[in-house]
């Protein structure tokens, strides 16, 4: 058996793969693959770049259909069914307010987006088309980076790998028959936990006082304190700490709707457990 | 899917220890052929850098090959580092004979974090178990999850390399 192991950075992080693989110029040409794969996923979701899919929806006017590329579509799909679950804690749109705070940069050429808009505005039509029922900005931020690595995990198993682990910066999913051990962080990058994982994903957000918006309330999210989720996906396990962030106890519902648990630990009250029972 | 935690939740702490993380992912042997599958020859290039002008810090000295395949340059290659959160992450950066970005590799990766661990029982659980335990096999492997690992400045130790590039190296007979 042949382990192979690269990383690269995309997605704003280090993106490192390992797989094990029964022929290693496969695995080679595997692992390429893979990167390939994500390097279109942050190319087409990147809230930063002037010819993203992002970028090109912040430039049409409302009611005019669009088409995007379809894991774009896919991603936007996700968002709307977590946004739903989660009564719009987790809402694509708060990147208005992320601008106006300074927490993303100002988009170069872009329709003046309308102050009330929200998830609900986004309208997904067949053909990969999406209608934006009022100018609106999306970032993909909390979601892009699992559904990368769901793409990276899926092409890997195409290329025959046995086990494969995909680290996207915390959010991560194995597959394989073996499980595998995750170290776990909390806040202060302190590592005092681990999990095992077996066919499933597992994502990690830190809450550092502003980083992170309510999307119904549009306040700063200032829990202070660390979410893990686990999670049969990395889309929804990445998009589901938001809502633990944002939600607490209320992202019961949405654990439930996703089959994801999720662990919240800040330091009055140490770890809690929600959603289905460990 | 499965998901389970390997320690009992909630449990106050015993110990305080400290953890190291590093992965070696490539040599730069591998990472040269891996780049260029074409090289008859890597040669090494001594090239005066004025590091102010570049804008790098003092000391800055990335190693640099000039990349051939028989008597025409097909490339050229370089191995850096740059500052992780803490500790050094080493990095190689593959250009065509035109200057273009054709790879780019962490080759090693380290970190150290203070860390308290909460439970003795916990680590002693990892440190007992022999190679035909699941969770042990890939010790040797293991991942780190909740490391949003800034890479900015690995984008500006590749920006400064395209400068090298293009202001010392590009002009070369």
């Amino acid at each position: 058996m042949n382990h192979v192991r690269r990383a690269r950075p995309w997605l704003g992080t280090i993106v490192d793969i390992r797989i094990e693989h029964a022929d290693s110029a496969r695995a080679e040409r595997a692992i390429e693959a893979a990167f390939a794969e994500i390097a279109t996923v942050h190319r087409l979701m990147s809230f930063h770049a002037d010819d993203s899919d992002l970028a090109r929806l912040r430039r049409a006017r409302a009611g005019e259909r669009l088409r995007v590329n379809a894991r774009t579509h896919e991603v936007l799909d996700w968002s709307l069914r977590i946004a739903q679950v989660s009564d719009g804690a987790f809402d694509p749109c708060v990147a208005t307010m992320q601008v106006a705070r300074g927490a993303l940069p100002l988009p170069k050429s872009a329709v003046i987006p309308d102050a009330q808009a929200s998830w609900r505005d986004i309208e997904l039509l067949d053909g990969e088309r999406v209608r934006l029922r009022r100018p609106l900005w999306i970032d993909l931020g909390g979601i892009a980076k699992g559904y990368a690595v769901d793409r990276a995990i899926a092409v890997l198993r195409a290329h025959g790998a046995m086990q494969a682990c995909v680290n996207a910066g915390g959010d991560l999913r194995v597959c394989g028959a073996r499980a595998q051990r995750i170290d776990v962080r909390s806040a202060g990058d302190v590592v005092r936990d681990a999990v095992e994982l077996a066919d499933a994903a597992f994502a990690t957000s830190t809450s550092t006082g502003t980083q992170h918006l309510h999307g119904a309330s549009k306040l700063a999210i200032d829990a202070g304190g660390t979410v893990n989720v686990a999670a049969p996906t990395c889309i929804v396990a990445d998009a589901l700490t938001k809502v633990v962030l944002a939600a607490g106890k209320s992202a019961r519902a949405a654990l439930c709707a996703f089959d994801a648990q999720a662990w919240r630990h800040d330091s009055r009250r140490g770890w809690q457990s929600l959603g289905l029972a460990a | 899917m499965r998901a389970r935690w390997l320690l009992p939740l909630g449990v106050g702490a015993t110990t305080v220890a400290q953890v190291a993380y590093a992965v070696q992912y490539l040599s730069v042997e591998q990472a040269q052929r891996a780049a260029f599958a074409n090289a008859t020859r890597f040669e090494p290039v001594a090239a005066t850098i004025d590091n102010a002008a570049l804008g790098a810090p003092e000391g800055w000295r990335p190693l640099i090959w000039r990349v051939w395949n028989g008597e025409a340059t097909v490339g050229w290659f370089f191995e850096d580092a740059v500052i992780g959160k803490s500790e050094p992450i080493t990095y190689s950066l593959a250009l065509d004979a035109a200057g273009k970005i054709t790879n780019l590799e962490i080759l090693e990766y380290r970190e150290s974090h203070g860390g308290e661990v909460r439970l003795a029982a916990w680590r002693k659980q990892f440190s007992g178990k022999s190679s035909a335990d699941p969770v042990a096999l890939d010790r040797d492997i293991r991942n780190i999850s909740g490391a949003t690992l800034s890479c900015r400045h690995l984008a500006e130790g590749v920006h400064r390399l395209l400068q090298l590039y293009a202001h010392v190296l590009a002009a070369k007979p």
